[in-house]
């Protein structure tokens, strides 16, 4: 007896509202993606990577999820994949160091400026005084710089929660961690970040 | 004291949002790039399983993004083949070296014996050593 055969499939690529909804979504987080892969490891090429991996992941694995769900899906694997980045890393380190020897430097840790990530354009939300704009510019630089050095916990906590407005149960499903620990490390941030600035002069 | 730390944060966030809203033309470009190509895994799925068809970011500069990674660790692998390769030569040229060596001292005892080099042609005379170093 002849099989009957399964209709083909449907070939219409997506529903193009989830299309639409997941391009706005990407559009709407991929900056501030970078930016926070960007404190994490402090090079401009390995953060794009990160970003890019986090968003082929997010639309081949987890395309089909409602799109309430994307924000924090997509934050889950941004911070896993800076995570797996930095395990790559150390099983890296241990034989590129004999490699580095001869004179290719790998990271540019030290020649990392945030002041050359930052490119004002004519804005109406940019001050017109080049002064206040430099002044500007320097205040994000410094609090991206003491951003960078608070412990990784701490960093997570306070992007999550304060950047993306992640609810305090939300940034902890989102670190893997309970809601005290949540409360703790975006308190010890806030208090790092202010004591950091106000050692540099900067009151924001 | 939370909300105190919460207004804190919001002027902290602020600044973040300008930081990341001027970024450089080429950072965001790339951004850009990369939600294309995520977006395009949407649409084409076997793009999925073939990771190293992802193009070359042009005017990317240093960058590793998408094929760049794929550089870096083809770069690796050719590094590495070009390590075994010099270490093949060098093994062979050490080698013929000492080869070398081994024919000019042999050359050099010979020469600078008191001995004829046809003493050591003769095999009556090396019969004769030979019953010397039994003795």
């Amino acid at each position: 007896m002849r099989r009957r055969r399964r209709p083909a499939p449907n070939r219409t690529p997506f529903p193009l509202a989830t299309y639409q909804e997941i391009s706005a979504f990407l559009a709407g987080v991929e900056r501030r993606a970078f930016k926070q892969a960007m404190f994490a490891v402090r090079n401009e090429d390995a953060a794009l990577d990160i970003v890019q991996d986090a968003m082929l992941k997010l639309t081949e694995k987890y395309a089909g999820k409602p799109p309430a769900e994307l924000p924090m899906l997509f934050q889950r694997i941004l911070q896993n994949t800076i995570h797996d980045h930095f395990r790559r890393q150390k099983v890296r380190s241990t034989w590129t160091t004999v490699l580095s020897a001869l004179g290719k430097g790998a990271e540019k840790d030290d020649d990392y400026d945030p002041l050359e990530t930052i490119a004002a354009k004519q804005d109406s939300n940019i001050p017109v005084d080049p002064a206040d704009q430099l002044q500007q510019v320097q205040v994000v630089a410094l609090i991206e710089q003491a951003l960078a050095r608070l412990p990784a916990r701490q960093r997570e906590a306070f992007l999550l929660r304060y950047w993306e407005e992640f609810d305090v149960s939300e940034t902890a499903a989102a670190m893997g961690c309970s809601e005290g620990s949540v409360k703790t490390h975006c308190s010890r941030a806030v208090h790092a970040l202010a004591e950091t600035l106000k050692a540099k002069g900067v009151t924001p | 004291m939370i909300e105190k730390n919460q207004y804190f944060a919001k002027k902290i966030t602020a600044y973040l949002d300008f930081g990341s809203a001027n970024l450089k033309a080429g950072t965001a470009y790339r951004l850009q790039r990369a939600r294309a190509e995520a977006l395009a895994r949407l649409t084409d799925p076997k793009r999925a399983s073939r990771p190293g068809l992802v193009p070359a970011f042009a005017g990317s500069g240093s960058g590793t993004m998408g094929s760049g990674r794929g550089f870096r660790n083809g770069a690796r692998l050719w590094l590495g083949i070009a390590l075994i390769v010099a270490a093949g030569i060098g093994y062979q040229q050490w080698q013929g070296w000492q080869q070398l060596k081994d024919i000019e001292e042999t050359d050099a005892a010979i020469l600078s014996s008191d001995l004829p080099i046809d003493a050591y042609l003769d095999r009556g005379f090396q019969n004769w050593l030979k019953t010397l170093g039994e003795d």
